[in-house]
């Protein structure tokens, strides 16, 4: 199947799993999901160094002012000389950072470095500059972070690869019988059948999105098996798995029941046996209330939209756009249930040219949009605000996630004010 | 070391600045870029995003077309958008990548202007410079691109050149009696007025971003250019009261307090391009050291509330948020410039 040239494409019609030809590419003003920044200032105490040029230091370096850590947040420039002469990347790199941690009032004990693409290109010789930083402030722990857009087309994005450098710090600990969660931003909410199954027969939780101290950081090797619940955390946490033998169970948050199963069982929990009637039983509720209005669902809300298009589609619900610009491979069997039951509904790129003049002539239908993206998209105020599953699982996630909905469709929303921005969930000084 | 910045954010980038300042013409803008300028553009340089159209894109380079030098994508790419979108016309701007591998913009852009009838230019820019570079050269480049002489002039018309949100998002510019606005470069404006511009004899620059397009105009179309208030014909000693920010602005607000109250303003230039823009008392700083060690010994400092953070404690701090500066956290604060009382007031 080809690739579509065009903004939206028929889910029937489309290429799996990246329905889109490349091109120019839009970006739209909603900003709740989080970037590297946000990311990074999950390690507690940890201080940020960026080095690159202004331009490209100006989204990150704003992005912390906006949580209100510019004191956790320190900048190296980049300038044309430094790309001219030998050597002189890493002189201004691995001085730069020097003078950075010198000028700071207390020695972090903690230190992401994010060089660029620069780096990449200029062929800069990052170890030395990590071994040089490591014999000059043999106290602090260096992060390897790296802010290189420019390979995530083909390969793995930046934000995976923080996620995998930050785990990497993590020691190995002891088992004491308890399970880390690890890799998604938001915090585990109390409708997380994983932390009410778990807890229900006494297992504790350690939560990487919920760590307060950088001992609670430190401490998430100590558990007997980690549970990954985002798709951008898995390259991380499996390192992590990997280098402290423990097991990992994937588990992002969907909508389908058998999925749902299989995942709490290969954890030891038991799914509650009335999920299914309970889960159907809201759904049906909510199916009242919406009646045949229109639902668009976009990526950013949860790991599985797929899976919750199906969910709703097969309840009767009009979901009709679903904005995406690739399908997550695991999402194959809910792609082509779709294509095969639900054929016209449309697929919409968020990033191609035409986004900039969202076509908002369809039906007169009051639109429930699921996501932020697809909010603007739709130029909606009636909107689920969620990235990342909300920290929600299970049936208990899928009952809250209905109450949401719910909630969205009745209550509108200041879009304008809310998505532009940025991190949702974060400290926000705005 | 004038390359470490301990807290203060830099500057809006020259390709943010590029983008600003071309906005509302109707052209269609690509940076060049794999990731992120648009988004750090969009977000945190541009307050005109949500609601007004503009059509601004990446190009979403990866490794393999910088490696390879693959400007045919770049090329395909831009002519596909063009024909969709249907601009008035195409600008192009660099980022580091392809600043490195000596991407020639310029030939790109006449190829593209082939295949597509539009004007296309390039505006030099590599994001390593701050956005009055990128401004300045958008203009600049707009203007040798698309002005053409004119063929009647406007009694006492005027145009301003140099404004776009980054300095002037509240600035309600006042047209002296007798003068009639022609055009505005390039906020709360249109293309068809800013094509007017030649029919205009005079310009009048309110930031460091107009000042190469109004040597341009005056070199190629004979007009003569002032500076915001003529700030420079009033005279300021050396003092320890320091304005901190872009030369234009600076050198304009010290004016206006020299001439109301008599007090004398240094200004400290922490933007890029300062000839012509300083007086003999006033400084220009790059990097967050210098500006330090520059308001060290201050009694009052005016500037945006993030040089607080870096103020000697006893100095008097006055608010003047900046939003190339610190962009969306005081946006609210961000004064009428022309409206002195509303931001500086002595007893």
């Amino acid at each position: 199947m080809p690739t579509s040239n065009d903004d939206r494409i028929r889910i029937a019609d489309a290429a799996f799993p990246k329905p889109f030809t490349g091109g120019l590419e839009f970006n739209a003003p909603a900003h709740g999901t989080w970037n590297i920044v946000h990311i990074g200032f999950k390690i507690p105490d940890a201080h940020q160094i960026y080095i690159c040029a202004d331009n490209c230091m100006r989204g990150v370096v704003m992005t912390a002012a906006e949580m209100g850590e510019l004191s956790r947040f320190s900048s190296v420039i980049l300038e044309e000389d430094d790309m001219v002469f030998a050597g002189r990347l890493e002189e201004s790199t691995l001085e730069g950072v020097t003078d950075v941690l010198n000028l700071l009032p207390e020695m972090p004990p903690v230190a992401i470095i994010f060089p660029v693409c620069v780096h990449k290109f200029m062929g800069c010789d990052i170890n030395f500059i990590y071994d040089e930083l490591g014999k000059r402030f043999p106290d602090v722990k260096f992060v390897r972070g790296f802010m290189d857009p420019v390979m995530q087309k083909r390969g793995t994005t930046p934000d995976q690869r923080l996620r995998k450098a930050m785990f990497d710090i993590i020691p190995e600990g002891k088992k004491d019988g308890s399970v880390t969660v690890i890799g998604c931003d938001m915090p585990l909410s109390d409708d997380n059948d994983i932390k009410i199954l778990l807890e229900k027969k006494g297992i504790k939780i350690r939560d990487e999105a919920s760590c307060k101290t950088l001992e609670e950081y430190y401490d998430l090797g100590c558990c007997d098996s980690l549970v990954c619940s985002y798709p951008a955390g898995l390259l991380g946490s499996t390192a992590l798995a990997k280098r402290i033998g423990k097991p990992l169970t994937y588990m992002p948050f969907t909508f389908g029941y058998d999925a749902t199963d299989e995942a709490l069982s290969k954890i030891g929990a038991t799914p509650d046996p009335d999920g299914r009637m309970l889960c159907d039983n809201a759904a049906s509720e909510l199916k009242m209330l919406l009646g045949d209005n229109e639902i668009a669902i976009d990526y950013t809300a949860v790991p599985r939209p797929l899976s919750l298009a199906r969910f709703l589609i097969s309840r009767g619900f009009n979901v009709k756009r679903i904005y995406l610009d690739a399908v997550d491979p695991d999402e194959k069997e809910d792609f082509e249930w779709l294509a095969a039951n639900a054929p016209d509904t449309m697929l919409c790129a968020t990033m191609h040219v035409k986004g900039r003049r969202p076509d908002r002539s369809g039906s007169d239908s009051k639109i429930l949009a699921i996501g932020q993206k697809a909010a603007w998209f739709e130029g909606t105020e009636f909107f689920v605000n969620m990235i990342e599953g909300g920290g929600l699982y299970g049936y208990a996630g899928i009952r809250a996630f209905l109450r949401l909905m719910e909630d969205a469709f009745l209550v509108p929303k200041d879009t304008e004010d809310i998505i532009p921005r940025k991190g949702l969930g974060c400290a926000c000084v705005l | 070391m004038k390359k470490a910045y301990k807290i203060l954010p830099v500057y809006t980038g020259d390709v943010s600045g590029f983008a600003s300042a071309l906005y509302e013409l109707g052209g269609m803008l690509v940076i060049h870029d794999p990731s992120g300028c648009n988004s750090t553009y969009n977000t945190h340089d541009e307050v005109r995003w949500y609601k007004q159209e503009a059509l601004i894109y990446i190009s979403g380079l990866n490794d393999i077309d910088a490696i390879t030098g693959n400007d045919g994508k770049f090329t395909a790419d831009i002519v596909r958008a063009a024909e969709e979108m249907k601009p008035k016309f195409i600008a192009l701007a660099n980022s580091p990548l392809p600043y490195l591998n000596g991407t020639d913009f310029k030939g790109i852009s006449k190829i593209v202007e082939d295949r597509t009838g539009l004007p296309c230019f390039y505006v030099q820019t590599n994001a390593m410079h701050d956005y009055t570079k990128g401004a300045s050269e958008a203009f600049l480049a707009f203007a040798k691109k698309m002005l053409k002489p004119a063929d009647r002039k406007i009694e006492g018309g005027i145009n301003i050149l140099g404004s776009t949100p980054l300095d002037h998002v509240n600035t309600g510019f006042v047209i002296p009696e007798g003068k009639t606005l022609v055009s505005n470069w390039a906020y709360k404006t249109s293309l068809e007025d800013v094509m007017k511009a030649t029919q205009a004899e005079l310009n009048i620059v309110v930031s460091s971003t107009g000042l190469a397009a109004a040597e341009y105009m005056k070199k190629e179309f004979g007009m003569p250019y002032g500076l915001m208030g003529s700030y420079l014909d009033v005279k300021r000693e050396e003092s320890h009261n320091y304005i901190v920010g872009e030369p234009v602005i600076s050198g304009y607000v010290a004016s206006q307090i020299k001439k109301k109250y008599g007090t004398d303003l240094n200004v400290i230039a922490t933007t890029e391009i300062t000839d012509g823009l300083l007086a003999d008392c006033d400084r220009k700083c790059h990097g967050e050291d210098e500006i330090r060690q520059a308001l060290s010994d201050a009694d009052m400092i005016i500037g945006d509330p993030l040089f607080e953070l870096i103020a000697p404690k006893n100095a008097k701090f006055v608010r003047l948020p900046h939003f190339a500066m610190s962009g969306r956290l005081y946006r609210k604060e961000i004064p009428d410039l022309m409206r002195l009382e509303d931001y500086y007031n002595e007893p």
